[in-house]
């Protein structure tokens, strides 16, 4: 059974190729091949100044190089579930919505739109081939995939395709500097005083992320880590019950960017579950919330997370840590704004998270 | 009379059945004959109730039918089919059990008595020695002789029997009217049976009832209603009758 | 029949118990097979085995227990609820969702995830939809029920009907809705619990008794209609009957463990080609049968991967192959 309506474009063919017979190429304009995280190698204009990113990460890293306006069009995502885009750049909630579900890509809408690049999420690996099948513009599949490095050179990737190289590489020598004082905080602490985490991301209880790096960078060990990932290229993993129990981690976890009303996997539910009652996590009742991973991040927000899971997991490294100054800093590094963070940890109830 | 019918009409898109009155008797055997269409099937369901009739009446024991409840009424008249086409391969004896459904109710299982009936049953008819054997095995005679059997088995009083002998060859046409006469003069059982061939038909009713077209042109004992004008009337074609060694034939 | 009927009897009531207590040694949680015993024999006495892991118990009362309970129940429910309504509709190749349980049922967890959040559960509707698809295919098919081509037919228009309204609803689902839906679609025991069990275990065993009652009543339905009117038999209201309690069982096991297919049709099958269509034996044995199947299915899905396979595909893996060998290789007409 089909899961998610198609919308058969095919009749867009014949007009699209009118299209791309008919207009002529970009005059002058240099072009630049790069290699997108699912492999495959797309030919994007030199500057770019109409983007349609459907990959909330990238839209977030152009608000932050302070390019928002070069946004043509957005996605669900992110006027359903960013908390801080109405604070950020308010004007990303009147862009018109492209898709949904993202197989249900409006294409006339997108051809109106006439951007000179499209950014989608890996996640959905079909989609980057099948717009392109589709429309003349190339479709780029980018994402950070949970990794500090990847998320650094699509800033400068972006940084490059939109003429503000100089603000990407001010903000990813910023984040370098962050991570670095973390780690340096935490020294070489042996592996035995690295707390085992178990992440329970993707509102479920049973799917986690193999690889986390502000987890390991915060001074933890994944539970997941010894697992195959599911699909590679997005590292995540599902498992049962008993495999949790047979790991027993020092700590557990919840991906805490869903509203509170909408989160399925809570505090409260995994300290009541009967069948995890024997874990001394459960038992110590070191179960909370962390921001987590769809499969885009907010780059101000994972380096909050970093520093916040290294609280969580040496607390006595890091005694003078307030969450909401530490937001609100790191937010106004990228964003520009003050008290951003204030206003999402209100909505995520984030005062609630830390333990001890 | 152990059934009859009274100003039966039965209707289905254009044809039409009407029967005024007719009866049938206990220990006697009614053959039913006719050409193809004449609506002899017809009227033999609706003499088991299993066709809804538009008028009238079939009343058994002075009871209309339609007034007995389905157990009861199928405790009282039993129907053999032409032919049973069933999708599933049930042993003999099995088959013949179903014939007990009538004496059981709904949640019940058959008991070792209606197992015994059963044999019984199968014995009479001469199958005992297919007992265990699936049904779709034995030849169309053999599973002639099992509806039979099931019937028997339900224990009624009453047999309407459709076209018992069609398909069959020679030999077992003779046997299975023999046992049907058997059924009714030696079981006492009324037997109401269609039948094509109407030579055997003459040989072995007691009462015969001519159909055409849905009505009746004569019911009575061969003796008093055949006659060639008859047979003309009936099939449209010229039929004699001829007497060899004491006996009916008939000559197209 | 009575003397085997009695070995056969035996088989079916401890074939599946066996594979019951065999089954709970298999997980991803390593327990050795004597902590095994010791922690089972501590359920029953505690004061005599204080020093296993707590964690022992935990997985096997609470993991393993109720879902291989349900495993049986389930299994039982549906091919029982199969091979009935083959028996009725006279065909071997009708299955229990032939009335469009499983269209319903799906459209009513869609419909409860998306309108009525993930904190509900879709048990309650997927149960009510699934009882008003059986509902509305018997009341259009209407009077004509005496005949089983509509009967069938409209069970497929229904089915369709429901399934685009399906497919409407996952279209305007959130993803994580979606993630769920797709979840409990595919059919699936992980999420078992004793709640599901104590709910949905009485409905199905208390519908599957009815049917065991009726196994010999069925010989008599899968006559054509006019040989068991003629037998004695209300057809109608027997017919209506069957399809109400097969229904029962079918959409309380489709509500707490999802679509499970294959199951109703294989199980009646293999059970028909060894010892024959009579539906005293039929009607017992392939509940005996869809207990183990599925039961082992699960299995089979526990040891092979460290996560969750839908259980519906392992059905399919393990059974299609199995039954198209037999069907190859027999020789005599099982039907």
């Amino acid at each position: 059974m089909s899961l998610k309506g198609k919308r058969t474009a095919s009749f867009l063919i014949w007009p699209a190729l009118v299209l791309i017979l008919a207009s002529p190429a970009p005059s002058g304009q240099s072009r630049r091949t790069v290699v997108d995280s699912l492999g495959r190698t797309v030919s994007v204009p030199e500057r770019a100044e109409r983007i349609l990113s459907l990959q909330p990460e990238i839209s977030r890293i152009i608000v932050a190089l302070g390019a928002g306006e070069k946004l043509v069009g957005v996605d669900y995502f992110l006027r359903r579930f960013d908390h801080a885009v109405s604070l950020v750049f308010p004007k990303a909630l009147e862009l018109p919505l492209v898709t949904r579900l993202g197989e249900d890509v409006n294409l006339e809408l997108v051809l109106n739109l006439k951007p000179d690049v499209i950014f989608v999420s890996p996640s959905e690996s079909w989609l980057a081939d099948s717009l392109e099948a589709k429309i003349p513009m190339p479709v780029a599949a980018f994402s950070s995939l949970g990794s500090f490095e990847n998320l650094f050179r699509e800033m400068e990737f972006v940084g490059d395709l939109i003429g503000r190289r100089g603000r990407a590489d001010e903000l990813v020598r910023f984040a370098r500097a962050e991570l670095k004082a973390v780690r340096d905080a935490i020294g070489a602490r042996p592996a035995s005083s690295r707390p085992r985490a178990y992440l329970a991301f993707y509102s479920s209880l049973l799917r986690t992320n193999t690889s986390y790096e502000p987890l390991s960078e915060a001074g933890g060990v994944n539970a997941a880590a010894d697992l195959l990932p599911v699909a590679l290229g997005t590292k995540e993993a599902v498992v049962n019950v008993e495999r949790l129990l047979a790991w027993d981690p020092d700590l557990i976890l919840i991906q805490g960017n869903y509203l509170p009303a909408e989160r399925a996997v809570t505090v409260e539910s995994v300290l009541g579950d009967v069948r995890l009652r024997s874990l001394r996590a459960v038992q110590g009742r070191r179960v909370t919330y962390t921001f987590g991973f769809w499969h885009w991040w907010d780059p101000a927000q994972v380096l909050l997370e970093t520093r916040y899971l290294a609280r969580l997991f040496h607390p006595d490294l890091f005694p003078g840590f307030e969450f909401e100054a530490e937001g609100n800093r790191l937010y106004k590094a990228f964003y520009g704004r003050d008290g951003v963070f204030s206003r999402v940890s209100k909505t995520l109830k984030c005062e609630e998270w830390i333990l001890d | 009379m152990s059934i009859r019918v009274r100003n039966l009409a039965f209707d289905y898109k254009d044809f039409r059945l009407r029967v005024a009155d007719l009866g049938f008797e206990r220990s006697r055997l009614t053959a039913i004959v006719g050409p193809n269409g004449a609506g002899k099937t017809t009227f033999l369901k609706c003499l088991g109730s299993l066709l809804p009739i538009s008028a009238g009446a079939v009343m058994v024991d002075d009871r209309d039918l339609v007034r007995f409840k389905n157990r009861e009424r199928a405790r009282r008249i039993g129907y053999v089919p032409q032919e049973h086409g069933s999708v599933f391969n049930y042993a003999v004896l099995d088959f013949v059990l179903l014939g007990r459904a009538a004496h059981l109710p709904v949640f019940a299982m058959p008991s070792a008595d209606d197992e015994r009936l059963a044999r019984e049953a199968l014995d009479y008819v001469g199958l005992r020695m297919f007992a265990e054997r699936p049904i779709a095995q034995l030849s169309s005679g053999e599973r002639r002789l099992a509806l039979i059997a099931r019937a028997l088995a339900q224990a009624t009083e009453i047999l309407l029997m459709d076209e018992p002998t069609t398909f069959l060859d020679m030999k077992h046409e003779v046997e299975i009217l023999d046992l049907v006469r058997r059924l009714a003069r030696e079981a006492g059982k009324t037997v109401v049976c269609t039948l094509h061939n109407l030579d055997m038909a003459l040989k072995y009713a007691d009462t015969m009832v001519f159909m055409k077209a849905g009505a009746v042109l004569a019911a009575g004992p061969p003796d008093s209603v055949l006659s060639e004008a008859l047979l003309e009337r009936v099939y449209d074609i010229p039929i004699r009758i001829l007497a060899v060694d004491g006996r009916r034939v008939l000559l197209r | 029949m009575t003397k085997r009927t009695g070995w056969w009897t035996l088989l079916a009531v401890l074939l599946p118990l066996l594979i019951l207590i065999l089954s709970l040694a298999v997980g991803s949680y390593r327990i050795p097979p004597k902590d095994l015993v010791h922690t089972v024999a501590g359920l029953i006495s505690p004061s005599r085995h204080p020093d296993l892991p707590p964690a022992y118990k935990d997985i096997l009362l609470h993991i393993r227990l109720p879902r291989l309970l349900l495993a049986l129940i389930v299994g039982a429910a549906l091919s029982l609820s199969g091979a009935a309504l083959q028996a009725l509709f006279k065909n071997p190749l009708v299955n229990e969702y032939i009335l469009g349980i499983s269209s319903g049922a799906g459209f009513g967890a869609a419909l409860s995830l998306v309108f009525l959040g993930r904190g509900f559960p879709p048990q309650v509707a997927a149960f009510g939809f699934a009882l008003l698809a059986v509902f509305a295919v018997l009341t259009i098919a209407g009077r004509s029920e005496s005949s089983v081509v509509p009967l069938l037919l409209t069970g497929v228009v229904v089915s369709a009907f429901f399934q685009a309204l399906l497919a409407l609803v996952v279209y305007f689902a959130s993803p994580y809705a979606l993630q769920t839906l797709f979840f409990w679609l595919m059919g699936n025991l992980a999420l078992a619990t004793w709640r599901d069990v104590l709910l949905a275990g009485p409905v199905m065993l208390a519908a599957a008794g009815v049917l065991i009652l009726l196994r010999w009543r069925l010989n008599v339905l899968s006559m054509s209609e006019t040989e068991a009117r003629s037998l004695g038999v209300h057809v109608r209201r027997e017919k209506i009957l069957v399809i109400l309690v097969a229904t029962l069982a079918t959409a309380a096991a489709t509500s707490v463990a999802g679509i499970i297919g294959w199951i109703g049709l294989i199980g009646p099958h293999l059970v028909r080609m060894a010892v024959g269509a009579e539906n005293r034996r039929v009607i017992p044995l392939s509940a005996a049968f869809g207990a183990c199947f599925l039961m082992l299915a699960d299995d089979a899905a526990r040891m092979a991967v460290s996560f969750e396979i839908p259980v519906g595909i392992f059905t399919s893996i393990l059974g299609i192959p199995v039954f198209v060998y037999l069907l190859v290789k027999a020789k005599k007409v099982w039907l």
